[in-house]
């Protein structure tokens, strides 16, 4: 585990660099309470403070869901660094999430 | 393909709804991804471009449910209700136990009232504004403790705590807490010990068999500063012995202008026209000193007035100095100054607590003297100056007694002779 954040560290672009992303999540459902539980433990270890995240809540915003494309919840959106990713589910895939963060490379 | 909880008493109609959602996921999803989170069970909610609105998928709802049951029952456990509060704190929602907070919540309809809009008996307006600002400020407030009688005249008393509640937005949406009944915890606590001595003077004057006899009617209750035991034109319901509680009784002149006429301590009793044959109130008493005194109901009270001579002898030797002490007050109010009177004030008070240290606002010091707030003010300045009390918001600490005692008009003096 020590030696994967350590590795993951080194990946990172720049430390510097600010990942924003946008987390769709359905009110209070167990699978949305996940993700935001798990999104927020991968960015306090991988991010620290350099990220910007905004949370939308589709049974508050459904327009916006809609006109971002985005169809299930909950589901995280990487907006930039480019290119855009996405990803979905309840993010209990840390790998997936890194991936799609850009903060490991295709290879574990 | 699409997994769903496996239920062994599903009806039709939840399986003509699974199949509905299926129906709907096929013709929506079609990002493989997206249905790999969905058979796994990772997805709450799907978008509906028809509608525009989002749909929980039933996987989801059966969660929510129950969390929320788990979080019901998790409460029910150690409360007597649970209740929320929308952001203008004013109750959305509220259950309650079959014991417990039943008389006032069930009579009236508590949903869109705020806390403050209820009939509680011990919080002054500073105290409610306290707890607005910590409110305000969304803290977390545990066992705040309000009293209340319900119509059948019992006095009850729950101990309320909450927390603020945020949307997924960090924005405020309101409080959620619990209740609980804590009347009988309180009483069994105040239950006297065996060998209990008699801390009410006019009680201890009673011979022993008529104590004795008095005590099986007599029950041990705290009186809180500011609850307010009868008011003018209302039926007395019970009479109260105080011990080291004091009772302050007042005059009402007009809406906003009171007076106050008498201090009831361990002395005396409360509730002195039952004495008299009548049942109904002419003062205010108003409880000053929190403290522990011994209360009897009052149909029970009127017979054993009947039935004991020594305690009416005690009663109207009581009301005889009480006449003459609202006689010396009336004439105190008119002739002494309100620094003078401050003084007395003070010392009598001191005298039934046994303490220094008094905890009293301007205003309600301007109601016990019947001037307005910056006669109070002035009065205060000018002993404080004198190095006879310190004032501080609402604190106020007797530094020196016996100056006290010379600055207080001779009403002090009398008065006291007349009472110890």
């Amino acid at each position: 585990m020590q030696t994967k954040r350590k590795k993951a560290k080194k990946s990172v672009p720049a430390a510097t660099t600010v990942v924003v992303m946008r987390l769709y999540i359905a009110g209070s459902a167990p699978n949305s309470a996940r993700a935001i539980a798990n999104l927020e433990s991968i960015c306090k270890r991988y991010l620290k403070s350099n990220y910007e995240l905004e949370i939308v809540d589709v049974f508050e915003e459904p327009q916006r869901a809609l006109a971002e494309g985005v169809l299930v919840t909950p589901s995280l959106t990487k907006l930039s660094p480019i290119p855009a990713s996405k990803v979905v589910g309840n993010l209990s895939d840390e790998n997936a999430v890194l991936l799609a963060l850009g903060l490991k490379g295709k290879k574990k | 393909m699409i997994r769903t909880p496996p239920r062994a008493d599903a009806d039709p109609a939840s399986v003509d709804a699974m199949q509905a959602f299926q129906d709907l996921i096929r013709r929506l999803v079609k990002d493989a991804s997206e249905l790999r989170a969905i058979e796994a069970g990772e997805v709450d909610a799907i978008m509906d471009p028809v509608s525009g609105k989002a749909i929980l998928l039933p996987t989801a709802q059966a969660g929510l449910r129950e969390s929320e049951a788990r979080l019901r029952s998790l409460l029910a456990l150690n409360s007597d209700g649970d209740w929320e509060q929308d952001e203008h704190y004013c109750f959305t929602s509220y259950t309650h136990a079959a014991i417990g907070i039943t008389p006032i919540f069930d009579g009236e309809d508590i949903v869109g009232k705020t806390l403050w809009a209820l009939p509680f008996n011990n919080m002054s307006k500073a105290d409610w504004r306290a707890h607005r600002n910590r409110l305000e400020h969304r803290a977390t407030f545990r066992d705040l403790e309000l009293r209340y009688v319900d119509r059948a005249g019992e006095a009850h008393e729950i101990s309320v705590s909450g927390e603020p509640v945020f949307d997924v937005r960090g924005k405020f949406a309101g409080y959620r807490g619990v209740m609980q009944d804590i009347t009988a915890r309180r009483h069994a606590k105040q239950l006297p010990k065996s060998g209990h001595t008699v801390a009410n003077n006019l009680l201890a004057a009673l011979p022993s068999e008529h104590y004795q006899r008095l005590l099986a009617g007599l029950e041990p209750v705290t009186l809180t500063y500011g609850e307010v035991l009868y008011e003018p034109g209302q039926r007395i319901g019970h009479v109260y012995f105080p011990e080291d509680s004091f009772v302050s009784l007042l005059t009402q002149v007009e809406v906003n202008h009171s007076l106050e006429v008498g201090l009831v301590g361990r002395e005396g009793m409360v509730g002195i026209p039952l004495a008299l044959g009548a049942d109904i109130s002419t003062n205010r008493a108003l409880v000053q000193g929190t403290g522990t005194a011994m209360r009897m109901e009052a149909t029970r009270f009127s017979q054993e007035f009947l039935q004991s001579v020594p305690l009416q002898r005690e009663l109207y030797r009581f009301i005889h100095v009480r006449m003459a002490q609202v006689a010396q007050t009336a004439a105190c109010n008119h002739f002494h100054r309100v620094e003078a009177r401050l003084a007395r004030w003070l010392l009598m008070t001191r005298d039934r607590t046994s303490s220094n240290d008094l905890y009293l606002t301007q205003e309600f010091l301007a109601d016990m003297l019947g001037v307005r707030r910056a006669g109070v003010t002035v009065a205060a300045k000018s002993l404080q100056k004198r190095k006879l009390i310190r004032y501080r918001r609402g604190h106020i600490n007797i530094l020196n007694r016996r100056g006290l005692e010379a600055a207080a008009c001779v009403c002090y003096q009398i008065i006291k002779k007349m009472r110890f």
